[in-house]
């Protein structure tokens, strides 16, 4: 079947609308301003409206009832109550089903007729009925400051019309601003020199005094809101969220959507370049041409930078998944009984889409363990002196190369004794064994491990957190857990930031080269080769004030170097700690396309990956953050030669 | 009732396959499995890996492990850059992978009925029977008959223990 273009970005565009209105629906359950409503019933406007061009009647008619319902909310007939939300967010689920259903009649027949959508909409008319019309809303004051621009005059601009316009939204008082007017005799009568502060007290949004000015383009604007009324403290953890929407929504630049596909392609391509680059740059260097050289850098300077703006392209701001969260947390405390709210942060941290893609099933799960599992009855909480609501903190930042996502959760911790009872029964952790706290809890992601007492609906046959680790580890990231018994359990991701290209340090180790990721790499600094032989067994090197350990490369790898005379040392970072690798040289930097390892190498945890160099050879790319902890684990071991 | 003739799924017609030496041996990999024979490259090692895969090569821009069976098929070891290398693509459960094997040579492609292959005798044939299905006779002498999807299954690593 030929799929009409139109049609193809209408259903596009409605998921993204579909997306947007389940976080603009939550928001509204959190007191949001008036302007907010406006929002929902435009979304749902442009959803009926294309419904019905594009091929989706039935889609249409049945947004028809809930914009009906917005705009009495709109025009302030009625009131946002949770049953009007409750009946809104389960009908957006509904147009989801009718938008799959991708206009076959026969589906959306069923879906259309099914006693599912006559509940949503009887549930919605219920709910519409019930709700009381709402409190006049709360005059708020503004502080409008406009001048127009110089020569707005001629273009037609009547700053008289536009004050005129601001004082019907509600009480007004207008203070002309002349200063700086030319005398008369200079004054230009074609150009325009005032300007206004106006003070205005109405019951309107921001979004209705911006529309007066929205010819103003060039004007000189700033609308801010005067003395906060005390509404506006209930609202200041998840405020967070929404203060950062609108003003994106303002300044968003033209974009292009562009199917991930070609995207991919685009990387694959660059990888080739990027190779093709290193055997330029190895020949270059073989004839000692200056003008060849000078190309030679031009070209690596551009493919440098055609390779960053690639991977921006891949970057999507980690709040596009932020608002399926909210959405799983209200849910969840709905099914469970427990009031909990969820809180995020740094929602604007990038993160490469391919990464995003894969994280958002294991986060859900995270977040639904910590309702489930964490989260205590509102009782419990009562009686444990806690606030009744409970609280999931989700937070994304990025640290070092690294994203870093923590999931936090004010709930009654991991029971770190039940944990080891379950993992003795489930013959995870032998009977004798003495584990530490953080090694218990790092058990929960043991494959079939599970402590809740009852599987619900929700979590608890155990299947998920080895899951969540195997995904996270396939990301090449790390998991980390930490709980206090009655305070709550943190869990921390760290991820890494693409999973294409890096830049690379080369180094040398006997016959071998290796890739150090350059984002790892502290410094480096000569070696004494002394020092692999002091009496004490010390194997610590004096870097400026700090001390910091270091192993051999060559020890750790089997590599066998004989008759170097001079080695160096290149400092790594991870999770916090420093370590000295010694190798035999470093060769220098190079762009490396990482290729993931086959099976037959995948268990080997010390590596991220394998590259191909300038001369056509395979390096191999280190991990460091696993090295490392593998090392400081066991220096000993590794050093044994 | 009329007896139906005997139904053998797993038998099919007669298959192209090459025949590679490997210590003395002839050994016959079905020709669908085979990518291209390519000369000794330029190998990386890496450490700790299994002795079946302990490197990797280039082949044409993909970074592909270079396996070696003679430690399955019970076979010395033989650390050495000359020979050839066969790059094959094995199905491993709905996906296939690329890997490489090394070969002492490539001998030639032959045409292996099914029904002329002979289990492996029960003395001195020291091959595990998981990775080779049995043997035909060419002149006068044995080819084995390889188990590709077996032979060529992933061994985790070697690396010690922490």
């Amino acid at each position: 079947m030929q799929v009409n273009p139109a049609v193809q970005s209408y259903v596009i565009e409605a998921r993204d609308l579909l997306a947007q209105l389940e976080t603009m629906l939550l928001d509204l359950e959190q007191a949001a301003p008036p302007e907010a409503v406006d929002s929902v019933f435009r979304a749902l406007h442009t959803l009926k409206g294309g419904g019905g061009m594009f091929g989706f009647p039935a889609l249409s008619a049945f947004v028809h009832h809930f914009e009906d319902a917005f705009d009495l909310v709109r025009m302030g007939k009625i009131s946002v109550t949770r049953p009007l939300l409750d009946a809104a967010l389960a009908g957006r689920d509904h147009v989801i089903a009718l938008l799959d259903a991708g206009g076959d009649p026969e589906r959306t027949d069923a879906l259309a007729n099914s006693p599912e959508a006559a509940s949503i909409l009887s549930q919605l008319a219920r709910a519409a009925n019930l709700a009381p019309p709402p409190v006049a809303p709360a005059e708020r004051g503004w502080m409008v400051h406009f001048r127009p621009a110089a020569n707005a005059l001629m273009h037609g601009m009547r700053p008289d019309l536009l004050l005129e316009e601001l004082a019907s939204l509600g009480q007004c008082e207008v203070k002309c601003l002349a200063q700086g007017l030319a005398p008369l005799a200079t004054l230009d009568p074609t150009q325009s020199h005032l300007g206004w502060d106006v003070t205005l007290h109405t019951t309107q949004g921001r979004a209705a005094i911006e529309a007066v000015f929205i010819f103003a383009e060039d004007a000189e604007l700033t609308i801010t809101e005067i003395a906060p009324p005390e509404v506006e403290t209930k609202a200041e953890g998840p405020a967070q969220v929404r203060s950062t929407a609108p003003s994106r929504a303002q300044h968003n630049p033209e974009t292009v959507r562009v199917p991930s596909l070609k995207l991919d392609a685009i990387l694959d391509q660059l990888g080739e370049l990027v190779i093709a680059q290193a055997r330029l740059n190895q020949i270059a260097s073989r004839f000692g041409d200056s003008t060849l050289d000078g190309l030679v850098e031009e070209f690596q300077r551009l493919i440098g930078g055609l390779r960053d703006t690639t991977l921006a392209i891949r970057m999507l701001p980690i709040e596009t998944v932020f608002g399926k969260f909210r959405r799983v947390v209200r849910d969840l405390s709905v099914e469970l009984g427990k009031e909990v709210i969820l809180e995020t942060e740094g929602g604007e941290t990038e993160i490469d889409k391919n990464v995003l893609d894969r994280l958002s099933e294991p986060l859900v799960h995270m977040i639904r363990n910590s309702v489930d599992h964490g989260i205590e009855s509102t009782a419990e909480r009562v009686a444990a002196g806690k606030p009744a609501q409970g609280l999931v903190r989700l937070a994304a930042c990025q640290d070092a190369g690294e994203i870093l996502i923590t999931i936090e959760d004010d709930g009654k911790g991991l029971d770190h004794e039940r944990i080891r009872q379950k993992a003795i029964e489930r013959g995870i952790l032998a009977p004798e064994a003495t584990p530490t706290e953080s090694q218990l809890a790092e058990l929960i992601f043991a494959p079939g491990f599970s402590t809740a007492e009852k599987v619900s609906s929700v979590s608890g046959r155990g299947v998920g957190m080895d899951a969540v680790m195997t995904t996270i580890s396939a990301l090449r990231g790390s998991v980390e857990v930490m709980s206090r018994k009655g305070e709550g359990t943190l869990i921390s991701l760290r991820l890494p930031l693409t999973l294409a290209i890096i830049d690379g340090l080369l180094v040398q180790l006997g016959g071998d080269i290796f890739v150090m990721p350059l984002i790892a790499v502290d410094e480096c600094v000569e070696f004494d080769l002394t020092e692999l032989k002091r009496d004490s067994g010390r194997t610590m090197l004096a870097i400026r004030d700090e001390m910091v350990p270091f192993v051999d490369l060559a020890h750790v790898f089997g590599v066998p170097v004989d008759g170097v005379a001079r080695r160096r040392v290149v400092i790594v970072r991870a999770e916090g700690q420093r370590m000295g690798l010694v190798v035999d040289d470093i060769l220098g930097q190079h762009q490396t396309v990482i290729k993931p390892m086959s099976p037959f190498h995948a268990d080997l945890a010390d590596f991220a990956g394998a590259t191909i160099l300038g001369d056509g050879t395979v390096a191999l790319i280190l991990d460091t953050t696993s090295l490392l902890r593998r090392l400081l684990d066991s220096p000993s071991q590794a050093l044994a030669a | 009732m009329e007896a139906l003739p005997p139904m053998d799924e797993t038998e099919t017609g007669p298959e192209m396959s090459l025949i590679l030496r490997l210590n003395g041996e002839s050994l016959a990999i079905p020709v669908r499995h085979v990518h291209e024979v390519i000369n000794a490259i330029p190998r990386t090692r890496v450490p700790n890996a299994s002795a079946m895969a302990p490197w990797l090569i280039n082949v044409r821009g993909a970074v592909v492990p270079l396996v070696d069976v003679r430690r399955r098929l019970k076979m010395p070891p033989r650390d050495h850059d000359d020979g050839r290398i066969v790059v094959l693509d094995i199905p491993r459960g709905a996906e296939s992978h690329r890997l490489a094997l090394l070969a002492d040579g490539v001998e030639e492609v032959m045409e292996i009925d099914p029904l002329r292959i002979e289990p492996l005798p029960p003395r001195g044939a020291p091959w595990p029977i998981e990775f080779v299905r049995g043997s035909i006779r060419r002149d006068g002498d044995l080819v084995l008959i390889l188990e590709p999807e077996s032979l060529f299954e992933p061994e985790t690593g070697s690396r010690p223990l922490h």
